[in-house]
């Protein structure tokens, strides 16, 4: 028995090891490391990046035929900060990829960039979209346009067509997404003169949302604001009509919202709420047709932002490699990322600021006949 | 005052769903003086089964209901045999109990991930028709009134078979003492092992109602009711059914009107397990629970 | 040489979390021995954390000091619910150690001090893997010395009969408070080289899950041996990249094997891992097999 066990215990050992041991070979290509949440709080999103990013890399890599060919690794951080670290850890020296694309939390983010900034390695975000990624050093970019720059539009436009005078504030205060939401779409708010009636909170997995619409109804706001992941949006839109709020007390929403997943789970309920939002889904711009068909046609449902960030991330990614002569050498890669102007993505024209954020403007969406259309310009 | 009568429905209908829930826990632990950690897993597999079974083989929630709730039951028996029979004959059977039931829910839960994915899914539009009510300035929805009427009705049905047949006495034999039990020619293997399917098929049912209102169904979902099933239990008494649905109700309404005053959710959860905290300190066995609380 | 430094570059993270995990695991451990199913480590891991993470961040105390601090947080806590809460038995004692658990928690989500939900950041890294073995060295040799004392002889008579122990004069209270401590004064300390280790704490760090995480370290470990904690987190924390190297990644497989380890190990090696190399097979499992 002991012997079984100890010779057990050995070669379990050894497997661990050998993992190690078992760096591959460097092979010729663009290498990227992709870290998104699979598993855990945010396997949702995760899984939407997941198949925007395996869908570019395919349509790149059959298109590029002998030319420069993505090698992609795909890794599972479980939503938690100390995977990350190991994944971070793992391409950067093991797999010795040439940039990394997420994760997927920028709660995550602020623990695992530092890690790539230290080591030099190119990190490129795709959905973090709170204050505080990029200034974590010059090799992180971003494309996932922050909250900053898509509600003050939203507001404005809000404004102007429904004349908004007084609204209620709703979020999620334990996530640093929900609360970023929160806290911009406040400061506009009051510089524009507009009155809150209450701010009301709820937590990541809530499910019933009744105690606060019930309280905001009685409240008689002209609109809801609220911050929220698409999960709890979908539930907090549904129980607001259900509790009788009427559909001209209009639901505002910020990144969180723009998700088809949204107009499927809230269904007629969701009809006439507002999205604030990086990425218009119904863009005639013909990349992004052909993205939207080719990612139906493929998955069996429409993508979400979370999907068209992370394509667009592979293809300005991409476009850098190119520039750098195959993205091998980490610095040039980053200079050339850096440099990136108007390169045609299904996001738009893409650009990245000084601050190597996102540079292009934001757009609002309304749900009209089960679909996102565009409010105003 | 419409406002508050609006929150007490809020409260009692998220009560009655808790209350359902729990009973299953209770009755576990009234026989066999275990918790079954397991219980939220197949709540989780309930709702997720029973949406398959509407969205892909067409079933009408009608059919789908009682069917899915026999397979929660049948999941029950499975956990019994596999991972609480073998276990009884230890002296730590307790803990030991524990522990496999834990190891049993990771299971379950990582085949609902599996099977159904990490997305959230609903039961498609149409699947019960929905009206609202409106009387005065408040709000009941049809559904609301359904899901209370179920859950009510198969409480009743539980309280009065194990208050009146014989099965639901051996049953109540059983959890007084298990060797007088086998003394007066109960087959207490069988008892447990039934007590496990209804257990299960309980809290499968709630799983069903609890996706049916909320729309959404995550192969985690279970987790945000454990923690407070178990609350309310300790509430309600462990053991007892009437003090589960009670303490269901209790919780429920203390819930939704925590939340209502402070206007946040993150409260709710600290009132809950203060109370829960204190409870446990001033009367472990809870409002109407009876059983050996304390060694010293 | 060149190897070694390859494979720390890579894994030194999840060794940095083996040594902090078989610390939490340990700390359990005084308490487990004892018969005592105190599932509040976490949190007392989540104070001791907290409480260093803000005197190393807002009042720029030395790294020691600040651990010293965490540790000692957790161990007055401890002892103030302590008093009160050891007197439940069994399942009670972990209700309410979880709604403890819970609501410290939910006090680092609210308040400001704490950084809310997103947790305290800006801590400086002040752990090193030499730090993480060499407080885990010294809290295993503490442990073992503790278990052959009259202390350790007193808590694990206390496991198996508690009334039994009583009437042989061993004074049940105060032995219980002083596991109950001793285990929170571990869990803090080795929340305070958490804290320092990443730059951030969040309440997700010590949460439901953790806790019952922890309890899961001790059970494939095994209970009843110093080393077995060590065993059992060395081994759930390595699984996932063990998993990895073979081609598992994340999802529906890993999970269903951690399930499926503990199962099998609560059914067939109810003394946990360590019981393989020690050759003792729990008596309940041999008297109940035959």
């Amino acid at each position: 028995m002991k012997l079984v066990s100890r010779s057990l215990l050995a070669v379990v050992i050894s497997l661990f090891l050998l993992s190690a041991a078992a760096t591959p070979a460097s092979s010729a290509g663009f290498k990227m490391g992709f870290v998104f949440s699979m598993t855990g709080g945010a396997a949702v999103y995760g899984a939407s990046q997941k198949e925007g990013a395996s869908l570019v890399v395919e349509q790149i890599n059959a298109a590029a035929g002998s030319g420069l060919q993505i090698v992609a690794i795909f890794e599972d951080d479980a939503s938690v900060p100390q995977q990350g670290t190991n994944v971070f850890n793992k391409l950067i020296n093991g797999d010795k990829v040439d940039m990394i694309i997420g994760p997927t939390l920028s709660n995550t983010a602020k623990i695992t960039d530092p890690i790539a900034q230290k080591a030099g390695v190119p990190v490129l975000a795709v959905s973090n979209t709170i204050s505080g990624i990029t200034e974590i050093g010059d090799y992180i970019f971003r494309d996932s346009l922050t909250e900053n720059v898509v509600i003050p539009h939203t507001v404005k436009i809000a404004k102007g067509k429904l004349g908004l005078k007084k609204v209620a504030l709703l979020y999620g205060n334990d996530d640093a997404m929900t609360k970023a939401t929160y806290e911009v779409f406040k400061k506009v708010l009051q510089s524009s003169g507009i009155q809150i009636t209450s701010e009301q909170t709820f937590a990541k997995g809530d499910r019933d949302f009744s105690p606060q619409l019930t309280q905001i109804k009685a409240q008689n706001p002209d609109a809801i604001i609220c911050g929220a992941l698409a999960e709890e949006a979908s539930g907090i839109i549904s129980q607001a009509r259900q509790l009788g709020i009427p559909k001209t007390v209009r639901i505002i929403g910020g990144n969180g919202f723009n998700s088809p997943g949204l107009i499927k789970n809230a269904g007629d309920a969701a009809e006439g709420v507002i999205v604030g939002a990086a990425w218009n889904i119904s863009s005639t711009a013909p990349l992004n047709v052909k993205f939207v068909n080719d990612y139906t046609k493929k998955f069996n449902r429409a993508p979400d932002q979370f999907a068209a960030q992370a394509y667009a991330g592979v293809q300005i990614a991409y476009q850098a490699a190119k520039a750098s002569g195959g993205g091998s050498d980490r610095k040039t890669l980053r200079d050339a990322l850096a440099k990136i102007k108007n390169l045609d993505t299904v996001l738009g024209r893409f650009s990245f600021t000084e601050g190597r954020d996102a540079d292009h403007a934001g757009i609002v969406q309304e749900i009209k006949g089960g679909k996102f259309v565009v409010l105003g310009n | 005052m419409n406002l508050l009568l609006q929150q007490l429905i809020n409260g009692l209908f998220i009560g009655s769903v808790y209350g359902l829930f729990a009973v299953g826990y209770t009755l576990v632990f009234g026989v066999l003086d275990m918790l079954n950690l397991a219980h939220a897993a197949i709540f989780t597999l309930g709702g997720l089964i029973a949406l398959w079974l509407v969205e892909n083989a067409g079933f009408s929630i009608w059919l789908a209901f009682p069917l899915t709730t026999v397979v929660a039951g049948v999941l029950g028996l499975l956990l019994n045999q596999v991972a609480f029979a073998p276990l009884r004959k230890r002296s730590d059977s307790q803990f030991s109990g524990l522990i496999s039931s834990i190891a049993m829910a990771i299971i379950f839960e990582a085949a609902a991930l599996g099977l159904f994915g990490a997305r959230s899914v609903r039961f498609p539009v149409g699947t019960v028709a929905v009206h609202a009510w409106q009387i005065g300035g408040i709000t009941i929805t049809s559904l609301q009134v359904g899901i209370v009427c179920v859950a009510a009705l198969l409480m009743v049905i539980l309280t009065l078979f194990i208050g009146r047949t014989r099965t639901g006495k051996a049953i109540r034999a059983v959890g007084e003492s298990e060797r007088t039990a086998t003394v007066l020619g109960i087959n207490v293997n069988g008892i447990i092992a039934f007590t496990f399917f209804v257990s299960s098929a309980l809290g499968g049912a709630a799983g069903i109602l609890f996706g049916l209102y909320f729309n959404n169904l995550t192969p985690d979902m279970g987790r945000s009711i454990e923690l407070k099933g178990l609350a309310v239990i300790i509430l309600g008494g462990m053991g007892s059914i009437p003090g589960a649905i009670l303490g269901g109700l209790a919780f429920g309404l203390s819930e939704v009107l925590t939340v209502a005053i402070s206007g946040t959710s993150n409260l709710r959860d600290a009132v809950a397990f203060g109370v829960l905290f204190a409870i446990l300190l001033i009367r472990p066995s809870g409002l109407l629970g009876r059983g050996k609380t304390r060694e010293a | 040489m060149d190897y070694l430094l390859q494979f720390y570059a890579i894994y030194g993270s999840v060794i940095n979390f083996i040594g902090i995990n078989a610390l939490l695991g340990l700390s359990l451990n005084v308490t487990l021995a004892a018969g005592m199913l105190s599932l509040g480590n976490a949190a007392f891991a989540g104070l001791g954390g907290y409480t260093a993470g803000i005197l190393s961040l807002h009042y720029k105390l030395p790294y020691a000091v600040s651990l010293a601090g965490g540790a000692c947080t957790a161990g007055i806590v401890a002892l103030i619910i302590g008093l009160p809460v050891l007197r439940l038995r069994g399942v009670f004692l972990a209700m309410a150690t979880l709604a403890f658990g819970e609501v410290v928690r939910l006090a680092a989500v609210n308040l400001n001090i704490t950084g809310g939900a997103e947790g305290l950041t800006g801590i400086p890294q002040a752990t090193t893997t030499w730090t993480i073995y060499l407080v885990l060295a010294g809290a295993a040799y503490f442990i073992a010395v503790l278990r052959r004392s009259r202390l350790g002889w007193g808590l694990m008579s206390m496991r198996e009969d508690e009334t039994a122990a009583g009437s042989l004069g061993i004074h049940i209270t105060y032995y219980k408070v002083v596991a109950f401590v001793v285990g929170a004064m571990l869990a803090g300390l080795a929340g305070g080289l958490y804290a320092h280790l990443n730059y951030l704490i969040t309440p997700r760090d010590f949460g439901f899950f953790i806790a019952v995480d922890l309890l899961t370290y001790n059970i494939v470990g095994g209970i009843g041996v110093w080393y077995g904690p060590i065993l059992g987190a060395a081994t759930l924390t390595a699984l996932p990249e063990v998993l990895r190297g073979v081609g598992v990644t994340a999802g529906p497989i890993r999970m269903g094997i951690n399930g499926l380890i503990l199962l099998l190990v609560i059914l067939f090696l109810p003394n946990g891992l360590a019981s393989l190399f020690s050759g003792k097979r729990s008596a309940a499992v041999k008297a109940a097999t035959g």
